[in-house]
């Protein structure tokens, strides 16, 4: 269903995506592991062209796109493939928490608005929010501000939900409510990639896992195989850290 | 000497009927000066080809001569300009039918348009990156989300420096008495030397221009609460 393939980034002259391949199925949980610098997120944000890769292919849902030469309308029409969740969770600030939902709806969609807030109270209500309608993100903590911005994504239906660090900027009490409700639509069967820290996390959801180092892809497989038994010697120093049954609280 | 207090009143009142014209230049400026300001700030922010650096000039010039030359360049030079045009084309229109006080709205708004295109520019850096990256993230194209996310947020931040540059297009419009246009100022003046009674008008006109001045501030205090609303929770 996503197939990237050769993706390749530089700044300047410094490479920091050596040529990318993956392919993620329909319904697929994908987490990428790796540490800080390794391009994980920035091949996150290749995906719906946040960042420009200077080279490759990108594919979701049968539309492809080439990263030498793409056109505006390539890109636009790309981005309306996917849906992203933030670290920082980027609401938009001077609007509310059912208007955030609602934007891409009414304005991308062209949905009716009635349709729109109907839709949308229902996704707040789903990730707990359903009493923060008319709340604006300075008002919400970041568990909450991130729980919008998960409805947000889920609004819009797309083929695929790029998650970056989603729990990376949240102190540790409110790690939990975020993931949980992740781990809640992934149960829906909603194809995700998620960019991680919390390994025990993507063991536990992810029906995939890819480790990065330095710009390309070390390892990936089934989580069971990647964590107990890793093939390479540099995923075995990266998951050496980790204790791999070590517990993180709802 | 002695001060004529009763006289300030009577200059006060007549000085009311020239409101509106300092009004009118001073809103046509600001209005005509943002429009200017934001297709001014939108081409520097981005970048524009050839265009970026016509910007970058006429930035540079206007704010770096004062607002009576810009105002004297346009009354003595424009005419020339508009009358050859005309000409060329063969239509009737004279520049001699251009009133006074047209002359101070096209000079301001270029004035209005230098500063305001900073006090835009700066608004638009201020918003956070995050903010275009989400719209981009839900679909939208470059225009909706400068529209709908990133403008609106703009405003809120440069809704004080706005202000500031309202009140001195404000006090900078009592330079239009130079092309014979009568402002509060040049109306002041009119009635101190017509009564001998300088001192008595120009405290009237002081009275007055700080009048308006305090307008403006309530007025931007109103819009910033309004628009600021978004940020009253405790973390940001």
């Amino acid at each position: 269903m996503i197939k990237l393939s050769q993706i390749k980034k530089s700044y300047g002259r410094q490479e920091v995506l050596h040529g990318i391949d993956l392919t993620v199925g329909k319904g697929d949980v994908v987490a990428i592991l790796g540490p800080s610098g390794s391009g994980k997120t920035t091949l996150l944000r290749c995906i719906n062209y946040l960042e420009r890769p200077s080279d490759g292919e990108i594919t979701i849902d049968g539309f492809t796109v080439h990263c030498k030469r793409p056109t505006k309308a390539d890109i636009h029409h790309l981005r309306k493939k996917s849906a992203m969740v933030f670290q920082q969770y980027n609401l938009f600030r001077h609007k509310t928490a059912l208007e955030n939902v609602m934007e891409g709806l009414v304005v991308v969609h062209k949905l009716p608005k009635e349709q729109a807030r109907l839709r949308s109270v229902e996704l707040l209500e789903k990730v707990g929010l359903g009493d923060k309608l008319d709340a604006y993100p300075s008002q919400l903590s970041g568990g909450q501000q991130q729980r919008v911005g998960i409805a947000r994504a889920l609004a819009l239906g797309p083929k695929v939900i790029l998650f970056d660090e989603p729990t990376s900027s949240l102190d540790p009490e409110l790690v939990g409510e975020v993931l949980s409700v992740i781990r809640k639509i992934a149960k829906e069967g909603i194809t995700m990639i998620i960019v991680t820290h919390e390994m025990s996390f993507a063991q536990d959801v992810a029906s995939h896992v890819v480790f990065m180092d330095n710009g390309t892809i070390v390892e990936q497989g089934k989580p069971s195989e990647l964590f107990q038994s890793p093939k390479e010697e540099r995923t075995k120093q990266f998951l050496k850290r980790f204790a791999p049954e070590s517990a993180y609280s709802i | 000497m002695k001060l004529d207090l009763s006289f300030i009143w009577t200059a006060l009142l007549q000085l009311l009927t020239a409101i509106p014209t300092t009004l009118a230049v001073t809103g046509v400026s600001v209005v005509c000066g943002l429009a200017i300001g934001t297709v001014v700030a939108l081409i520097r922010i981005n970048r524009v080809p050839v265009l970026n650096a016509a910007a970058a000039a006429y930035v540079t010039f206007i704010r770096g001569t004062p607002m009576l030359t810009h105002l004297l360049l346009v009354y003595f030079g424009l005419p020339f300009v508009i009358d050859a045009i005309c000409e060329s084309f063969g239509w009737p229109f004279r520049s001699v039918s251009i009133p006074m006080i047209g002359f101070a709205y096209i000079a301001f708004s270029i004035t209005a348009g230098a500063y305001l295109s900073e006090v835009v520019r700066s608004g638009l850096l201020a918003v956070d990156k995050g903010q275009i990256e989400a719209a981009y993230s839900v679909g939208m194209t470059t225009s909706q989300a400068i529209r709908r996310i990133v403008f609106p947020q703009a405003f809120a931040i440069l809704l004080p420096n706005l202000s500031n540059s309202t009140i001195s297009m404000l006090h900078g419009s009592t330079l239009v008495f130079t092309v014979s246009v009568v402002d509060i100022n040049a109306k002041s003046q009119i009635i101190a030397s017509s009564n001998w009674k300088f001192f008595e008008a120009y405290i009237a006109a002081a009275v007055l221009y700080w009048g308006l001045t305090f307008l403006i501030e309530r007025v931007t205090a109103m819009a910033e609460k309004r628009f600021q609303m978004y940020n009253r929770g405790g973390v940001s």
